[in-house]
């Protein structure tokens, strides 16, 4: 729409509509956030009271927090899943990295090939092999090891496909220039590919991250003891199903693990919204 | 006798030949070894639990006593479980419905957001937030919302009066409150890429079309929805694949019930491995949705070729 449109009142009248429900849109979004938020503050009675209040009117009980906190051993949890996280992000830039920097870079013959051994995978759908996925995890004894985490994520032919055409935009000639200079492979790719490569990095950190933040069935699966357990399982059998944890203590619990990711995001959205773009749509 | 004021180049024979397989590795040693590691987890972790898979759809699991070779038994199994198609039909619908109630929702935000002057970027954010909470926390939040006492009841009972609806133990509402709960939470990154795709088109065309006496609605059809008609496609196919495996949120929330009305194929499969440990009907289950995508995928490939020609 442009400048003349809004001259003329049905125009107005639409874009006026249009911004009610983008506006009403954006409530919505907030409101469950804003719901947590404050049921946490709340007596458990009052979170059970229907019709139910919106801000607590019972008084705020920040003492909930520190219930909440003491429930489950949150900071346990919390360090497995950043374990998983780091472990997934390490695997993914060393062992893709390399193998997308020979395939696009290095003119291996037989290159088209290998892609296909790679990529053909993506075309495989998920639930075929995850639970023989799981099977081969304990055929190799790795069940209840962070290894059953760590090893299938250098399996993902998704990112090795962003790794791969990101490596395709550097420019041939810079790699030319090191390795007449004398650099090895192996110092093309640490000392040049890599921190060039920061942008898709920071992309795949961003993906990786919310997949370790998110995933709560396949450790629930994999893993067998409560200290390996990631926050996101943990939180699946501990709170979702719990009986006889009150409402609003279950609700401070929530709205705790919810907050660091929404920070997280709120201040780096800026660059968030950047690696989307680049991880999607093209030019 | 020739004389000749160069050396003599040493002939063919005397090197080693330069096109055999040694020859290649040594030249290109560096470019396989960076590969090695990605093949050797690839070939462990993906490949082989495939064909582990089509393996042990053939097989009687048992963790302790060994496995036992049970042939066509498993899919036997499948075939004769009334579940099954219960799953098929299940999954079939939680596809249909997300398509219906979700598939629209980012393309028609994405251009309504592009119109908005003010605080764009602020409603772009809100729109993503509910992505960036982990699920689980999702899970708990909407079974609170959707709960016979919670807030979205106590609306619809003070506007319409009655006994409200019971959004999760109700069979004929328990999919469609999964699927608006999942679109809620996913619907604002498709919407990003839309967003970024429609803000893309050069705004020439829009002034072009204006000046020629094209309405709003007319520019959005003509120019706006055709250009994002390559990044539709995509969205639509990821879409189809992903709601076609979809069980997390029907685990998690309801565990596929009501009496069953949220079992879909692979939370069936995950049911069959978890709860009643027969693997080897899990996996065979596995191997038949395989086959029946590799169908599909072929088709569509023929079909497209045919359109071409």
């Amino acid at each position: 729409m442009s400048r003349y449109d809004h001259r003329r009142p049905i125009n107005r009248l639409l874009y006026g509509i249009i911004y009610l429900i983008v506006a009403l849109m954006a409530c919505s979004m907030l409101y469950p956030i804003l719901v947590a938020m404050f049921n946490s503050l709340k007596t458990n009675t009052e979170v059970n009271s229907f019709p139910p209040t919106f801000i607590p009117l019972n008084g705020w009980h920040w003492s909930n927090f520190e219930k909440g906190w003491n429930f489950i051993d949150l900071p346990m949890f919390l360090r497995n899943t950043l374990t998983i996280f780091v472990g997934n992000l390490v695997v993914t830039v060393v062992v893709l990295g390399l193998a997308a920097f020979s395939l696009s870079k290095m003119n291996v013959p037989k290159s088209k090939v290998i892609s296909m051994f790679f990529l053909i995978t993506l075309f495989i759908p998920p639930t075929t092999y995850l639970i023989p996925n799981f099977l081969n995890l304990k055929d190799l004894g790795l069940v209840n090891t962070f290894a059953a985490f760590w090893l299938p994520a250098g399996a993902s032919a998704f990112n090795l496909l962003l790794l791969k055409n990101f490596f395709d935009s550097l420019h041939q000639e810079m790699f030319e220039a090191a390795r007449m200079d004398g650099a090895s492979e192996l110092r093309c790719f640490g000392q040049l590919a890599v921190p060039l490569s920061i942008p898709i990095i920071s992309t795949l950190a961003i993906f990786i991250f919310s997949n370790a933040w998110n995933d709560w069935f396949w450790p629930s699966l994999v893993m067998h003891s409560d200290h390996k357990y990631p926050l996101a399982t943990a939180i699946y059998k501990y709170v979702i199903s719990a009986r006889g944890l009150g409402l609003n203590i279950r609700f401070a619990i929530l709205f705790m693990v919810m907050l660091p990711p929404i920070v997280v995001f709120l201040t780096l959205q800026r660059f968030i919204m950047r690696g989307l773009h680049l991880g999607g749509v093209k030019g | 006798m020739s004389h000749s004021a160069l050396p003599i180049q040493p002939s063919e024979t005397n090197q080693t030949r330069r096109t055999g397989i040694v020859q290649i590795l040594r030249k290109h040693l560096w470019g396989y070894l960076f590969l090695l590691p990605a093949l050797l987890l690839f070939a462990i972790f993906l490949w082989l639990p495939i064909i582990k898979g089509f393996v042990y759809s053939f097989y009687y699991i048992d963790f302790v006593k060994g496995n036992t070779f049970v042939g066509w038994d498993n899919y036997k199994t499948v075939f004769d479980d009334p579940n099954v198609g219960k799953s098929i039909y299940n999954t079939l619908y939680y596809m249909g419905l997300a398509l219906v109630m979700g598939f629209w929702v980012p393309i028609v935000f994405s251009i309504a957001i592009s119109e908005i002057r003010r605080f764009q970027g602020f409603f772009r954010v809100a729109a993503y937030l509910p992505n960036v909470i982990p699920v689980v926390v999702l899970y708990g939040l909407w079974r609170w919302f959707y709960d016979s006492v919670g807030p979205i009841n106590a609306g619809i009972t003070k506007t319409f009066g009655g006994e409200g609806i019971a959004f999760m133990t109700d069979t004929s509402w328990s999919m469609i409150s999964i699927v608006f709960m999942e679109t809620w939470q996913q619907f604002g990154s498709a919407m990003l890429l839309y967003l970024a795709a429609v803000l893309s088109i050069p705004r020439d065309w829009y002034e072009a079309a204006e000046i020629d006496g094209a309405g709003v609605w007319m520019r959005i059809r003509h120019i706006t929805l055709p250009s994002v008609k390559g990044l539709i496609v995509l969205m639509l196919l990821l879409q189809l694949i992903g709601t076609s495996q979809g069980f997390q949120a029907q685990l998690a929330m309801l565990d596929g019930g009501p009496n069953n009305a949220t079992l879909t194929y692979a939370l069936l499969i995950v049911k069959y491995a978890t709860t009643r440990l027969e693997l080897g009907v899990a996996s065979a289950m596995g191997v038949l949705m395989f086959i029946v995508l590799g169908v599909l995928a072929i088709l569509q490939f023929r079909l497209q070729n045919k359109g071409d020609n």
